[in-house]
């Protein structure tokens, strides 16, 4: 099993690949016709919010905690 | 849609990938001299490699109609060995005036250090005396803002550089702004994970307009591909921007680079 310095030497670009990407789509909508008010009011964006601060929370479990954030709660069909 | 994708290392690629860029319509490719996957032992080695990339790899390309041109340097990667690299900078002059060689590069620097920018000044002094066109390789990652500032810095303090005979590659949101606030062309390399994605290519073609910008693969020994062109091309197009515009940044800005030397035949459409 790769150590922890391992593994993040095998991610780490890639992670700084997903999170430079996310800053570009976020800009991306900004800058689109109506992206502040998207920005202010989806709420799509509000749960990625909620995601990115899970990461940056300590602790385990954050892939299934940001499953849970974009999951459907509502009640199953009667 | 015809495409040049100016950045190109063929000598490192299947000839799956000349079949793609046929299929797709690119015409015409440039390929700077760089690292060869290991570094060379001696200047001899360079002598064969420049030998591949005038001689060698045209044929390999009109294969596919493709009209392949190149550029001489001993990359940045190569250049902490001043010895050897003095010794291949010597190789460099009398082909110069080979009919597929455009100028002097890729250029540059790779991790800042005091040997390669001594490289990089004399090989600017060998393009400025021989009045070459020069291809910049600007710093991965990390390095990228401090070696692309230290790069123009020395561009601009030499008085025979004329800056739209330059064009520094590999630019991100974070350097395009150095290399256009100082007249050079702008490079964006289009190669996932390590530097631009096709989506954030098409992002700062509309923030920073289409003049004076050329968009290429750099397709080498890693994970790259001459799709990263073309894809960045459909995600331009796909927001709107008509094949005009999309014809103006993936064929007419080469042309009109390349262009400055009279070696380059290619003309702008339109």
């Amino acid at each position: 099993m790769q150590d922890a310095k391992e593994t993040l030497e095998r991610f780490f670009l890639e992670m700084r690949w997903r999170c430079l990407s996310l800053a570009a789509d976020l800009d991306r909508i900004e800058r689109a016709p109506g992206g502040a008010s998207i920005l202010a009011t989806d709420p799509r964006l509000a749960q990625l919010r909620e995601a990115i601060g899970v990461l940056t929370r300590g602790g385990p479990g954050r892939a299934e905690q940001v499953q849970t954030i974009f999951s459907d709660k509502t009640p199953p069909p009667r | 849609m015809k495409y040049i994708d100016p950045h190109i290392h063929c000598v490192s690629r299947t000839t799956d990938d000349y079949q793609y860029m046929a299929r797709c319509g690119v015409v015409a490719v440039s390929e700077p001299a760089f690292w060869a996957g290991f570094d060379r032992s001696s200047a001899a080695s360079f002598q064969d490699y420049f030998r591949h990339l005038t001689d060698i790899e045209p044929v390999r390309a009109a294969r596919y109609g493709i009209d392949h041109y190149c550029w001489l340097c001993i990359n940045a990667k190569e250049a902490e060995n001043v010895t050897l690299a003095r010794e291949v900078i010597k190789l460099i002059p009398p082909m110069l005036d080979h009919r597929r060689v455009l100028g002097v590069g890729e250029i540059g620097l790779n991790k800042n250090t005091r040997n390669e920018i001594t490289v990089f000044e004399e090989q600017v002094d060998l393009a400025a005396r021989y009045d070459q066109l020069i291809l910049i390789h600007t710093p991965h990652l990390a390095d990228k803002h401090k070696g692309t500032s230290i790069i123009t810095s020395i561009l601009k303090n030499d008085r025979r550089i004329r800056p739209e005979r330059v064009l520094i590659d590999h630019c991100e949101e974070h350097t395009i702004r150095i290399a256009r606030h100082n007249g050079f062309w702008a490079g964006l390399t289009i190669y996932p994970v390590t530097k631009v994605t096709p989506q954030r290519g098409a992002d700062i073609l509309e923030q920073f307009g289409t003049t004076m910008i050329c968009v290429n693969s750099a397709s080498d020994w890693g994970e790259s591909g001459p799709c990263n062109l073309t894809d960045t091309c459909l995600e331009y197009l796909h927001r709107g921007h008509t094949e005009t515009e999309a014809t103006e940044v993936f064929f007419n800005n080469p042309c009109r680079f390349f262009g400055q030397n009279p070696k380059w035949k290619i003309r702008p459409i339109g």
